[in-house]
């Protein structure tokens, strides 16, 4: 299905520049209400983006166009020259596009079943090889385990690498999420929300994480978040939705003090150029 | 890895254990293990598929059905005639394939609405059954060919075997039969369960939008669970008909599908070990009662009208009641509630495995859409 290798299988080489994601004039309608309307913005190869906005402004519409979750109306994206839009969510995966959740949404059992979950699209084990536990099959998933503990090394999560998800704590099961996105060997990683509802420490440990990976592994971030601290922080480039429209677009120190961001976040213009972490985090209802 | 050693020695006393009956117990309780060992494959395929990839499914006495008659169909008179060994075979693919014809709908539709879907599967089976006389033998049913495999036979026609003194009749030799296909089915399920499908399965039951994203294909999966679960039924169908030695249609209707879903559910959804024990359950208890009728209170003897519940109410209500008992306090089974029980009598291991801990249910939370 997928031509794509798994790099971190051959050790802990640097793999080439991920492909630009290009998100070409985007438009998502809800029976009349305009979720998305015409958006448009490039994620440049091996950067983090960060795609900011009130409650409501189509951030989280925007990652499930990119993930395949939603067809747009209109407009197209691309990974480096493969057109996404219209694939399936399973293909959008195994092109190296991963994905976490605003919410977290886990699977029972261990941490380290979790994470094998997202080395789906790099494995082949059918039903017939795993039923009848050919040798392919279990060397197979020996392999990826190694693998696997290690990205949960990276992440944090080694300690709990046999544990039940259920029994780990909020920052934890959320960082399982981010851990099992790491497992696809993503090109690509869309993070929802990746710090919501975490406590300041979890959150500092979280943007480690997330700066150590994309170091490591070389690849593209593009990140929906509320905490201005963590999106400046990590940040290359910022686009700002307000009501489905882009609104700004620039460096975090340019968004920081373009007005029209400031009017959506604070209602009043020219107030406060540092909108400390703006809305209530974890609430977003879309 | 000092848990091995034990463990394994279990497994073998297990095995020893299993094996003995035929040496000491008469053919009434070999039935009874038998029409158990039939049932405990169904169960562990309805449970892969209900269980593990959250798909309800009706059906299931369609699958048994299919395999049963098309064992006795495929290697008897009327019919091709071909070696029982390669008809049993045969009879196994043949579910599977039905259940293959059935999965542009298992594919597609989700949770209950599978139930529903396969009802129809259930009603349409026992008309074929009833009406298509030359195949199924109509109402009446058929005659069951008996299994020979290289020369011998699971049946009583053959040469005599007699084993340590004790002569083997047609239970004794099937007991066997049954031991080895249920082994069969605990390991491919189990290897299922923990390697790459069964996790896949898992994680489109616990969110079908988390699970595309990972790359599981919903579809393919949901239709391969549902293939993969018929073929078991079909093993087990294929299982019972030798053991009753005569197929009838009437075996094969709505009830038997429900009874599998009790088992499933008495068991513990998900595990193997549960679903085998809730097909011991369900499958046990009407016939246990039915023999031990003049010996329980309140329950009539068979036969007579002196009042009191017939055993095989006696046994519905019982296990109706099992049923509600353990939903109310045992939501996950008796997988669950044995897996608690050991939890609790060695409080001082650390929590290590996941089998010490107590249950636990998966973290469902809102799927991500609008």
């Amino acid at each position: 299905m997928s031509a794509r290798t798994s790099p971190g299988l051959a050790g802990d080489r640097r793999p080439a520049p991920p492909p630009a994601l290009r998100v070409q004039d985007v438009t998502v309608r809800f029976a009349g209400l305009t979720a998305l309307g015409a958006v448009s913005f490039t994620v440049a190869p091996g950067s983090v983006h960060a795609l900011i906005g009130p409650n409501g402004a189509g951030k989280s519409t925007c990652f499930n166009v990119l993930s395949g979750l939603y067809r747009p109306e209109s407009g197209r994206v691309l990974l480096g020259d493969t057109e996404l839009t219209g694939l399936a969510p399973h293909k959008i995966a195994a092109l190296g596009v991963a994905r976490t959740f605003q919410n977290i949404v886990t699977t029972e059992g261990t941490v380290a079943d979790n994470l094998m979950v997202g080395r789906h699209v790099l494995t082949r084990a059918g039903f017939a090889a795993s039923a009848l536990r050919l040798p392919g099959a279990v060397r197979e998933q020996r392999a990826h385990r190694d693998r696997v503990r290690e990205i949960a090394e990276l992440t944090g999560l080694g300690d709990h690498f046999d544990t039940p998800v259920a029994l780990l704590s909020y920052g934890d099961r959320k960082r399982v999420e981010l851990a099992r996105a790491l497992c696809l060997e993503p090109r690509v990683l869309l993070l929802d929300e990746p710090v919501a509802g975490m406590n300041g420490a979890e959150r500092a440990r979280t943007a480690e994480v997330v700066s150590a990976v994309r170091a490591r592994l070389g690849l593209s971030v593009l990140l929906v978040e509320h905490d201005m601290g963590l999106v400046m922080s990590l940040a290359d480039e910022v686009t700002v939705l307000d009501f489905g429209r882009t609104v700004a677009h620039g460096t975090p120190d340019e968004v920081r003090r373009h007005p029209e961001v400031l009017r959506a976040y604070l209602g009043t213009p020219g107030a406060d150029p540092a909108p400390a972490a703006a809305p209530a985090p974890g609430e977003d209802p879309v | 890895m000092s848990e091995r050693i034990p463990k394994g020695a279990a497994a073998l006393l297990t095995a020893l254990l299993l094996c003995a009956p035929p040496f000491y117990l008469d053919a009434f309780w070999l039935r009874v293990g038998l029409f158990a060992m039939a049932a405990a494959i169904g169960a562990v395929g309805l449970g892969l598929l209900t269980g593990t990839a959250g798909q309800l499914s009706l059906g299931h006495a369609f699958f048994l059905a299919v395999g049963a008659y098309g064992y006795t169909w495929l290697a008897g008179e009327p019919g091709p005639g071909l070696p029982p060994a390669l008809a049993a075979l045969l009879a196994v693919l043949l579910a599977g394939a039905a259940g293959g014809l059935f999965s542009p709908v298992a594919g597609r539709v989700r949770g209950i609405y599978l139930g529903v879907a396969t009802l129809a599967l259930v009603f349409l089976g026992h008309h074929v059954l009833l009406t298509a006389d030359s195949v199924t033998g109509g109402f009446n049913g058929r005659s069951v060919p008996a299994l020979t495999l290289g020369g011998f036979s699971f049946s009583a026609d053959g040469p005599a075997v007699t084993v340590l003194g004790v002569p083997f009749g047609a239970e004794e030799r099937l007991w066997y039969l049954g031991l080895a296909l249920l082994a069969g089915t605990w390991w491919t399920a189990r290897g299922l369960l923990r390697g790459r499908p069964g996790r896949a399965l898992a994680a489109l039951r616990d969110s079908e939008t988390a699970a595309s994203v990972m790359g599981v294909d919903i579809a393919r999966y949901r239709s391969a669970a549902f293939v993969v679960s018929s073929m078991y039924a079909g093993l087990a169908g294929v299982l019972l008909a030798l053991a009753f030695r005569r197929v009838v249609p009437d075996y094969f209707g709505l009830t038997l599908s429900v009874d599998y879903l009790a088992m499933i559910v008495i068991g513990g959804l998900g595990s193997v070990a549960g679903a085998t024990a809730g097909a011991v359950f369900v499958t046990a208890l009407p016939l246990l009662m039915t023999r031990y009728a003049d010996q329980l209170p309140l329950v009539a003897t068979p036969g007579t009208t002196d009042g009191g519940v017939g055993p095989t109410e006696a046994a519905r209500y019982l296990y109706g009641a099992a049923i509600v008992l353990i939903l109310l306090y045992a939501p996950d089974g008796l997988h669950g509630l044995v897996r608690r029980v050991r939890a609790r009598l060695r409080p001082a291991a650390p929590a290590r495995t996941p089998e010490s801990l107590p249950a636990t249910s998966a973290v469902r939370a809102k799927e991500h859409t609008p």
